[in-house]
């Protein structure tokens, strides 16, 4: 971050740091950390919407697959995790995430090159849930359908500082976190190289034709939204101290979807709130109807989104797809 | 004759019958996509719903014929209602819309099903039991019937197509959309009959399933995805490209099973998929591109 | 018969007509000329409800063609080839003009009749109709493409630019076809960049630019070298 070079109005730096500074102080006020919790889980799931926004929002691109990140992300951090207590596990777990997710991205994004909308979507979806399956069915390694417990990590700074986890200090540093992604995401997008990406999803043979390279523009970023997407399933896992199969399962991926139309697509932050008003959702139809049935009324709010509102937030997903 | 050979022709049989089940499901996707565009993510909760009405009808009356036509004949109307409330406004957009609206529609429809059947699995009585007898080997004739079956409702859907005026619709609206209407012929409701035959076919298909593996409400998710990878290896749109494609995933799946789980069979599909986008994105199975 | 006021249409969201008024009588043949993407075809595909009429009338014998639905015009006399042929593919000839029997109150031996006529105008296409349409030359495609508009048995029919990329020779059949229409007391609405031919068949001919109807007057009246159509048409 290198606000003195930025090109962003310093009107948008007030707005920004006063959102996180809201972020980081309200949960002090919260009743139990219950809610505290909840709303450290939605920055999380919201961290994975961004990433899928980069795709979706940036490059035309809709991933059904997203929980392939996601889970290799929780899975890495959770091997460190299970692998090592050293003052240095919590960056390990970070970095192991990270570097499993870009396996993954790795294959995703050569598909990507070859595989235009519906079949990107298909393909990204079949793969993520192949990956179910060989979480859930290989036992010995995976944990299979108990998945993997461990010990959580210690907060720690270059061995300088180290000290347990509480409630708040795994709020704060989660924020950190999400923040940065947040800027550096932004800063992507409207760095050179994601104008030639949105240039690619307005019109990909006259990009071609001025001679940019459409492929390694576009598997460029299908990698960085692997990589937020695994940060945020390594956080995930720190953040739970377990790391669950489901999270490799289509549902997972197809919640991210819902994240980003119910918050707005192509704006990387609409998809966060999108996080937050899912989980709000889930949590009230949990409490006053049943946990188990809580997709029935979510699941038809977001499908009448889809279908009638084409003005709403859908018309700006079409606007941007489409144009 | 070797164990591994009897393996091999029984496998190799099942295969086949399964192929043809999936077939249904996957023509029905394929034959919605190629007329409007819309790739139904919620064809597999079809696949579960007609399963389920089969099942209602069949512990109602104890017939698995009338438990079929059942299947069938509820699914058509659902997928009537659903297409002409949910999908006809869609047509003509971006086909990722129409995926998230049915994405949606399959998260209300799997819910609502655990919320009413439960998450048991429920058993539906096979039509005829016993075995047939091929090469000296045990074959059971519930699988030998379903086969027939199954091949002739995709016959009967050919012959629907190639035969008597509302086929020819279907063929004109298929090929162009914007001059069938200008030809008089009326897309909107060949549109919701295609996908009411399509909805049907999927029902029927779960509904022939139900009596092999049980029924419960994730069995159209864990089919779905078989019956895309079909879609895309035959080619979108591409009616027996999805036949053959479907038996060739299935006796790939069947025979996988003699060397690992069940469960990871799927990985042979995912991996037929992979090659055929890398050799042929177009789909294995499509015909002289034009 | 066939009466078009202040039409104003968008094409995805570019403005495209800006109030089209013509006028095509029973039994005339009216020519419709204009450079390249000056609304031609847009006029002829918002008479077919094809593209969304923002403002204006559309009527045909008497009846709003702006409240049908779109699979209803055809049905009421319409008849439409558009520009670059859109036959079915994938279809037999015969499968191809059969599309068209469909029309409200046509008995079987009136589409039978039809159907001799067309083939008895295009004899090449007896001799293909079990032949794939996708299959035929550029010039049979036009042929079945006024011939399955031929089916509908319209009062009127909508020919975009049907002589495009033809052969001399073929265009002079076009000719021949649209006279033979003519004579059945059908009208027609042709939209062309050939001005030679289009004067020579036409009674009225409309100049079009930027969207809108500049020029109105008989075809007998104007010839290749007027200043209008060096206005409107020259490059």
């Amino acid at each position: 971050m290198t606000g003195a070079r930025s090109a962003e109005k310093p009107g948008f730096w007030i707005a920004f740091l006063v959102v996180v500074a809201v972020l980081a102080v309200a949960p002090l006020w919260f009743p139990n950390s219950f809610w505290q919790r909840l709303l450290t889980e939605v920055l999380i799931l919201g961290l994975l919407a961004m990433s899928s926004d980069l795709l979706i929002g940036y490059v035309g691109m809709v991933s059904f697959g997203h929980a392939l990140f996601f889970g290799t992300g929780c899975y890495g951090a959770a091997y460190a995790l299970m692998w090592t207590e050293s003052p240095l596990a919590l960056w390990l777990a970070l970095l192991l995430g990270l570097v499993g997710a870009a396996v993954m991205g790795i294959f995703v994004a050569f598909y990507s090159t070859r595989l235009r909308d519906i079949y990107f979507s298909i393909t990204t979806l079949v793969f993520a849930q192949i990956f179910w399956v060989i979480v859930f069915t290989w036992t010995d390694v995976t944990g299979g359908e108990n998945g993997l417990v461990f010990s959580p990590p210690r907060l720690s700074f270059l061995g300088l500082f180290a000290a347990e986890f509480t409630t708040m200090s795994m709020h704060w540093f989660v924020l950190a976190v999400v923040a940065m992604c947040y800027v550096f995401c932004r800063r992507v997008t409207q760095s050179p190289f994601g104008k030639v990406l949105q240039a690619i999803r307005e019109n990909e043979p006259r990009t071609r034709a001025i001679g940019y390279n459409v492929e390694r523009h576009k598997m460029g970023m299908v990698m960085l939204s692997a990589l937020v997407a695994g940060l945020s399933g390594a956080l995930y896992g720190i953040f739970n101290a377990y790391a669950a199969p489901d999270y490799f399962f289509f549902l997972q991926s197809g919640e991210t979807v819902i994240y980003n139309v119910l918050g707005g697509i192509g704006t990387l932050i609409g998809p966060v709130l999108g996080a937050g008003v899912f989980v709000l959702l889930k949590e009230l139809f949990s409490t006053y109807w049943s946990p188990e049935y809580y997709l029935i009324p979510v699941g038809l709010l977001f499908t009448a989104m889809v279908i009638y509102m084409p003005q709403g937030l859908l018309g700006f997903l079409r606007h941007k797809l489409n144009t | 004759m070797s164990e591994l050979f009897q393996d091999l022709v029984v496998q190799m049989l099942i295969g086949i019958s399964t192929g043809l089940i999936l077939a249904l499901v996957a023509s029905g996707l394929t034959l919605i996509f190629g007329i409007m565009d819309v790739v139904n993510f919620a064809h597999g909760e079809l696949f579960m719903l007609g399963a389920y009405m089969g099942w209602v009808f069949f512990t109602m009356t104890g017939s698995f014929w009338l438990g079929l036509a059942a299947a069938g004949l509820c699914v058509f109307v659902f997928g009537l209602i659903m297409q002409r409330s949910a999908l006809r406004s869609l047509i003509g957009s971006d086909p990722l819309t129409t995926i998230l609206a049915t994405f949606g529609i399959s998260l209300v429809l799997q819910t609502a099903a655990i919320w009413i059947w439960g998450p048991t699995v429920r058993r539906v009585g096979a039509a005829l039991t016993g075995h047939i007898v091929v090469f000296h080997l045990q074959f059971p004739v519930y699988r030998f019937m379903v086969a027939v079956l199954s091949l002739a409702i995709i016959a009967g859907l050919w012959l629907f197509m190639h035969r008597g005026r509302f086929g020819l619709w279907i063929r004109a609206t298929t090929q162009d959309r914007q001059m069938a209407l200008a030809m008089g012929i009326p897309v909107p409701l060949v549109h919701t009959v295609v996908f009411g035959i399509g909805a049907a076919m999927a029902a029927i298909s779960g509904y022939l399933y139900a009596p092999i593996l049980g029924v419960d409400p994730t069995m159209g998710v864990n089919n779905i995805l078989r019956a895309f990878i079909i879609v895309v290896v035959g080619g979108m749109g591409n009616l027996w490209g999805s036949v053959l494609a479907a038996v060739f995933i299935g006796v790939l799946e069947a025979l996988a099973v003699i060397w690992v789980s069940p469960a990871l069979a799927v990985i042979f599909s995912f991996a037929a998929l992979i090659v055929t986008l890398l050799v042929r994105p177009t789909g294995l199975f499509v015909a002289v591109p034009r | 018969m066939l009466k078009l006021q202040d039409v104003q249409a968008f094409y995805g969201k570019s403005h495209v007509l800006h109030g089209v008024s013509l006028e095509v009588d029973g039994g005339q043949v009216v020519g419709l000329l204009g450079r390249n993407g000056v609304g031609k075809s847009t006029t002829l595909k918002a008479i077919m409800g094809l593209v969304a009429v923002q403002s204006g009338s559309i009527t045909f014998a008497g009846k709003d063609l702006h409240r049908q639905k779109a699979y209803r015009i055809p049905r009421l006399g319409l008849g439409y080839v558009p520009e670059d042929r859109r036959i079915f593919p994938r279809l037999t000839v015969l499968d191809n003009l059969r599309t068209g029997f469909d029309r409200q109150g046509a008995s079987a031996a009136r589409t039978e009749q039809l159907l001799e006529q067309a083939y008895a105008s295009f004899p090449r296409l007896k001799e293909r109709q079990r032949q794939l349409a996708g299959t035929l030359s550029g010039g049979e495609q036009q042929m079945l493409a006024i011939a399955r508009a031929m089916m509908l048995d319209p009062q009127i029919i909508l020919l975009d630019e049907p002589t495009e990329g033809l052969m001399p020779r073929l265009v002079g059949q076009i000719r021949e076809i649209i006279d033979v229409l003519r004579q059945a007391n059908v009208s027609i609405l042709l939209v062309e960049q050939n001005v030679p031919m289009t004067l020579a068949v036409s009674d009225r001919v409309y100049l079009m630019e930027r969207g809108a109807i500049r020029h109105e007057s008989a075809a007998s009246e104007l010839s290749v070298d007027d200043d209008v159509i060096h206005k409107y048409l020259g490059v």
